[in-house]
């Protein structure tokens, strides 16, 4: 295994992935909100991309607030913050890559189908991204590790 | 440590798996969304249509009898989702209650909101109208309506429309549906000088309404209900 001392340690990671993780949590539940009691839908000229992105037909997947998917995405990820085992590592990773791809296939359909940017919408896309590359440093620095390894002492 | 590695190459392993199908996932969905669902000319709703609408008189974009005292006018787009929920949900008990009693008639006309091909399918709908089957064209479209922007409204798509709205000339709907885009642009306008935001919005015309209309932007279903009951009552 290669020497886990170029990274950050396993419990800086950790902490960064519940912080980032649980902004998420906020960005998420606000989008849900906003979209299910913003009035009444409609079909916005330009201006608020965020209730042009809500209205679309894209803003739900088999019914559901692609939103809520990503509040189920971000707990996970708390989740995975919390726990130092290979399955921990591993599964953090998966979601992460999950919500990362996702997040750049509701980018495209923003920009070149939609033609509107929800901010919202871009924040959360950030954070997956950011948690995707922090879940990734873990499980390729600490990966096999018996428990934490321990601190940015390394 | 020969285990711990055994593991760590595993997961690694695994991880880069997952990278993989990650992509090929994130590729095959824009790739299937930037083809759209064009070319799809089997057309639903056909018969819902022309059972909502059998019987009701049409003179160009207004259903309904021309002698009814409340005009509403419809601003919307023929790719907006939201317009499609109203077609189907709302606004099928007004056409069978007031507008068939000749209490009501509804005027559609185009804002374009979502895209190019709004404006060409927009003209389509006119050009339908030229031919009395104006509404059968708007009422089909919204029950056959793609993804927004997604280019399934080319122009085999607006001529199976045409086709299945029962617009009889079709070399005489070809003509005139280039020839009134401009006119989609104008009432596009009108809604903009109306302060109109979103689609749809209405505009309710009636004897004794104060000022002479009512403007609707972007209302919720039952505001839109209750003001039509209002107009007509005061036009009784």
């Amino acid at each position: 295994m290669s020497s886990p001392n170029k990274f950050p340690s396993e419990w800086t990671l950790r902490r960064l992935i519940a912080f980032v993780a649980a902004l998420g949590v906020g960005v998420a539940t606000y989008i849900a909100i906003a979209d299910s009691g913003g009035g009444a839908p409609a079909c916005i000229a330009g201006g608020s991309g965020f209730q042009t992105v809500a209205d679309s037909s894209y803003s739900h997947l088999l019914g559901v607030n692609v939103a809520v998917f990503g509040i189920v995405g971000y707990l996970l990820l708390l989740a995975s913050a919390f726990l130092t085992s290979d399955a921990a590592r591993f599964g953090g990773f998966v979601v992460a890559l999950g919500g990362f791809g996702f997040s750049v296939y509701l980018t495209y359909i923003e920009v070149f189908k939609i033609e509107a940017i929800c901010q919202w919408c871009v924040a959360s896309a950030v954070l997956m991204t950011i948690l995707f590359l922090l879940n990734a440093t873990r499980l390729i620095g600490y990966a096999g590790a018996e428990g934490e390894l321990a601190a940015d002492a390394g | 440590m020969p285990a711990e590695n055994e593991r760590r190459q595993r997961l690694l392993q695994l991880a880069t798996g997952a990278v993989f199908l990650a992509i090929v996932a994130v590729a095959v969905l824009i790739v299937v969304n930037s083809t759209g669902n064009g070319g799809d000319t089997n057309l639903e709703g056909k018969g819902e249509v022309k059972r909502l609408l059998k019987g009701i008189p049409q003179h160009e974009m207004d259903l309904g009898s021309l002698k009814a005292p409340v005009e509403l006018v419809e601003f919307g787009d023929l790719q907006c989702p939201v317009c499609r929920s109203y077609s189907e949900h709302v606004l099928p008990p007004i056409i069978e209650t007031k507008v068939r009693q000749g209490q009501v008639r509804i005027d559609f006309h185009n804002y374009v909101i979502i895209g190019k091909q709004s404006t060409s399918a927009g003209a389509a709908a006119l050009a339908a109208g030229e031919q009395g089957r104006g509404w059968n064209y708007v009422e089909l479209f919204y029950r056959n309506q793609g993804e927004e922007n997604s280019g399934y409204a080319d122009d085999e798509f607006l001529k199976a429309v045409a086709e299945g709205a029962g617009v009889k000339d079709i070399a005489r709907w070809q003509k005139e549906r280039k020839e009134l885009e401009s006119n989609v642009l104008g009432t596009s306008g009108d809604a903009q000088s109306l302060g109109f935001e979103g689609t749809p919005s209405f505009v309710i015309l009636g004897p004794n309404i104060s000022g002479g209309f009512e403007r609707l932007s972007a209302p919720d279903p039952g505001a839109l209900e209750e003001a039509i009951e209002e107009a007509v009552e005061k036009a009784s």
